[in-house]
Parts: structure tokens; C-alpha cells; sequence
């Protein structure tokens, strides 16, 4: 049985159909990696599972706990409850400007966990020098690189402990040359065996860290399997004709 | 004209520009909070709630403040049975109108801070688990202060100014002792002393905002 459990999943805003009958699971310990085109419901998928998106059908369980089943959504703290196993980080970081980097990394632990103040700091100590910032702890996100702000909104997400992370499009803000340092950290995540879903343009990272590569193009999954099953021996047109355009 | 002839007249408009000040605190104080309270009505899902909110902004923003200050003071008392419950002091009155004009304003600017945070802000919130008043208190508001800081100081320069109104619902504040004296001694010394008073009054609020504006820098 997987940590992740999609099936059937449907979305629709008003006649557009965003996802059409999504069905896939993640392993623990997995790294999936979604791959397709721009508007085939990579992005929908994935914020659905810590709603974000609404879904108008379908189920998702984490860790055998319904978060929607059968279009029907558990109650609010059930809701809540399962959406905290999982991190998210976003396309654009999201930082919260007005906070400094430890602010930012400590906030949500504090107020939502009534963390005590010397484990946060612990923590997010030890993450910091993690993904390499511990010279920037108070700094504001504002004075950062894009590529240190993505590396501090993966430390936050981290310091609420999740059993799966998220990561929609993480690179994809970036400077090409700011990119490496993002992956970087994913991959040292994957190493670590953290289970995480990750949307993402980049193929040769997909190749090297997925598990797992999920090919979704307008609101369904193609096909997936092993890195290397997708990109050497795709079965459908579509999958080879996008991975022949992106690997151009 | 000598120096002791500045002082005679300087002294009771430093005194009327203490009734300024107090106007000017009180209203400050009570009508950025109820701005904001009207704000989140006009941003709410319920609708009475918004339209309430918003048929109030209009009506207060669309006619004169002075207009409104007559209304309470003259207005109100002589409404048949009710009016007599209605009479207030002057001075009570006149905080009540700038609280309820200042309020339809500010209630206009924080919506326009609220319009410019992204909405990622919100998402990056829930997604930590932060529940709806904590992501309103410890997220949005300190961004929507930032971006509303500017209108804030303009409009607190105005409501400086604004104070003036009180002349009319007879009030005795800085310019009623700056024109008695202009028509006791004809001399217009009075209205330059008035308006240096206005300035130095503009200048510590500028001081203060921008103070305030580099402490919301978050840089």
C-alpha cells in the first residue's frame, strides 16, 4: 500500500476538464517525479493532495487516511490532520517577506505546534546548515538569490517534520545557473529517503533521482514507470514525442 | 509689531492647537482600527456584510466631511422624539464625525494593501498549518501595513489639517483663535503663525512615518 493513494481523481473549472480520472501511488520512501507539458494538470494534481485545489471526484488517501473519498472531504481537522503530513514547496518560494530567514523557518512550528522555542532553534539550526544558510539567518528574504529563497522555503517545510514532501515546479523560477544548488538539496533529501512528489521541467534530474517518473499530459497519466523505462522504451506517441522535445 | 505682541497671540493658538492634537490622537486611534474592521466586512464572504461595508465607504466618502460634522452636531438634535437623546457635547460630536470619515478612508487604503499581497502568501500559510487568524495577524497584516504606510502618513496630514473643521461646529481650536485675532488687531500675523503651527505639526507626523516606514522596510 503506498503513502500516497490517488485514485480517479477529477477537476474540472466550469467545461475544462483539469484532471480526468488521475490515478497513481507513491511508495514510501519514493521519488516521483511528474513530468508533461504546461497545462496538463501537473501542478492541480499535486495541490490537490494538500488542498489547495478542490477536487470534484475521486479519492486521495496519505497514510491510509481519507482526505477526500469518493469527491467527499473529510471534516476540517480531518482535513487539516492529513494535510500536515506533507510539505509543500512552491514554483515562487513564498517566503514571508517581513520575517528574516529564522523567522520564516521558525513561525510555523512555534504557532501551530506550540513547538518550544529551544527545539525550533535546534531545528532550525540544523537545517539551515543543511541546505547551507546558516550565514543568512537573519537575513530578509529580500536579500536573497532566488535559489537560497528555494532552499530556505524547503528548510521552513521541513521544520513542520513531514512524512512526504511536495515540490511544484521548484526550479522552474530560477536562473539556469541557480538551479543546481535547489537540486542539490532535493537530492540529498532523496538520499535521505524522504518520500517526495516532484513536479518538475528538469528531465536529467528526473532520470537521476525519480523512483518513479509519472508522464501527465491534458488532465491524465499517460503512462509511468522507472526512469529508464520512460525515457528508453516510452509505449504511447505522446510520451516520446514530449520527451524527444524536452531532451532536444 | 514687537516679539510681547507674538507671544499675546501665539499663547491662546497653542492652546487651541492642544484641542487639535487630542482631536487629532482620538480620531487617529479609533478610526484605523474600525477602518480595518470595515475592510475585512468588505472583503467578506457575507454578503449583508459587504454591502454594508461598502454602501457605507460610498456614502461617508461621497459628501463633505464638513457636511457630516453639521449633521451631528446640528442634524441629529432636532430629529422629532429621537433628537433629544441626540445632543452631544461639541467636541464629543466632532471626534465622532472624523472617526466615522477617517474610518471610511483608511477602511479604503488597507483594502488597496490587501489587493497587493500575493496570494501565494496565503497558500504558503495554510499549507504550514496556520490557521485563519494567525495568517491575518502574523502574515497579512504586517505586509498590508507596509504598503499601506504611504496613504496612512498622506491621510494623517490631512486629517491634521481637517482638525480646522472644527471652527465651524464652534469648537474653539487653532484657527478660531488665529482669526479673533486677526479681526480684534488687523493684522494677518495670526494666519502665519497659524500655519507655522500646521507645519510643525506636518513635520513631526512626516518624521514619524518615515521612522516607522524604515522599520517595515524588512530589508
Amino acid at each position: 500500500m503506498g503513502i500516497i493513494e490517488v485514485t480517479n481523481l477529477k477537476k474540472s473549472f466550469g467545461t475544462l476538464d483539469v484532471l480526468k480520472d488521475v490515478t497513481f501511488e507513491v511508495g514510501k520512501g519514493e521519488v516521483v517525479a511528474v513530468i508533461g507539458p504546461s497545462g496538463s494538470g501537473k501542478s492541480t494534481m499535486l495541490r490537490s493532495l494538500v488542498n489547495l485545489e478542490q477536487v470534484n471526484g475521486g479519492s486521495i488517501a496519505v497514510e491510509g487516511e481519507y482526505l477526500v473519498k469518493d469527491g467527499v472531504y473529510a471534516n476540517p481537522q480531518g482535513i487539516k490532520r492529513i494535510t500536515s503530513k506533507m510539505g509543500m514547496v512552491f514554483q515562487h518560494f513564498h517566503l514571508f517577506p517581513h520575517l528574516t530567514v529564522q523567522e520564516n523557518l521558525e513561525l510555523a512550528p512555534r504557532l501551530v505546534r506550540g513547538e518550544p522555542a529551544e527545539e525550533s532553534r535546534r531545528k532550525r539550526d540544523e537545517l539551515l546548515r543543511k541546505v547551507g544558510l546558516t550565514d543568512k539567518k537573519e537575513a530578509y528574504p529580500a536579500k536573497l538569490s532566488g535559489g537560497q529563497k528555494q532552499r530556505v522555503a524547503i528548510a521552513r517545510a521541513l521544520m513542520m517534520n513531514p512524512a512526504i514532501m511536495l515540490f511544484d515546479e521548484p526550479t522552474s523560477a530560477l536562473d539556469p545557473e541557480l538551479t543546481g544548488e535547489v537540486l542539490q538539496v532535493i537530492k540529498q533529501l532523496a538520499e535521505e529517503h524522504m518520500t517526495m512528489v516532484v513536479v518538475t521541467h528538469e528531465m536529467g534530474f528526473a532520470k537521476e533521482v525519480a523512483d518513479k517518473i509519472v508522464f501527465m499530459d491534458n488532465g491524465e497519466i499517460v503512462e509511468s514507470g522507472s526512469p529508464d523505462e520512460l525515457f528508453h522504451n516510452a509505449k504511447h506517441e505522446r510520451t516520446k514525442s514530449f520527451l524527444h522535445r524536452s531532451l532536444k | 509689531m514687537n516679539i510681547d505682541y507674538l507671544i499675546n497671540i501665539t499663547v491662546p493658538m497653542l492652546e487651541g492647537a492642544q484641542m487639535t492634537v487630542l482631536l487629532f490622537f482620538i480620531a487617529i486611534i479609533a478610526s484605523l482600527p474600525l477602518g480595518f474592521v470595515l475592510t475585512l466586512m468588505a472583503n467578506s464572504k457575507s454578503k449583508p456584510l459587504a454591502w454594508f461595508a461598502h454602501t457605507y465607504i460610498y456614502v461617508v466618502r461621497g459628501t463633505p466631511l464638513l457636511l457630516q460634522l453639521l449633521f451631528i452636531c446640528f442634524g441629529l438634535p432636532i430629529i422629532p422624539v429621537i433628537g433629544d437623546y441626540l445632543v452631544m457635547d461639541r467636541f464629543v460630536a466632532a471626534c465622532l464625525g472624523f472617526i466615522l470619515n477617517y474610518a471610511a478612508y483608511f477602511a479604503e487604503i488597507f483594502r488597496g494593501g490587501l489587493l497587493a499581497i500575493d496570494k501565494g502568501q496565503y497558500e504558503a500559510a495554510q499549507v504550514l498549518g496556520l490557521n485563519r487568524w494567525q495568517t491575518t495577524t502574523k502574515i497579512i497584516v504586517p505586509q498590508m501595513v507596509r504598503v499601506a504606510l504611504p496613504a496612512i502618513a498622506n491621510e494623517s496630514i490631512t486629517l491634521v489639517k481637517d482638525t480646522a473643521l472644527l471652527y465651524a461646529v464652534a469648537v474653539p481650536e487653532l484657527l478660531y483663535f488665529a482669526q479673533t485675532a486677526v479681526n480684534r488687531d488687523f493684522t494677518i500675523a495670526p494666519f502665519f503663525i497659524a500655519g507655522i503651527i500646521y507645519l510643525l505639526m506636518a513635520f513631526v507626523l512626516t518624521l514619524f512615518f518615515k521612522s516607522l516606514e524604515r522599520r517595515f522596510k524588512f530589508e
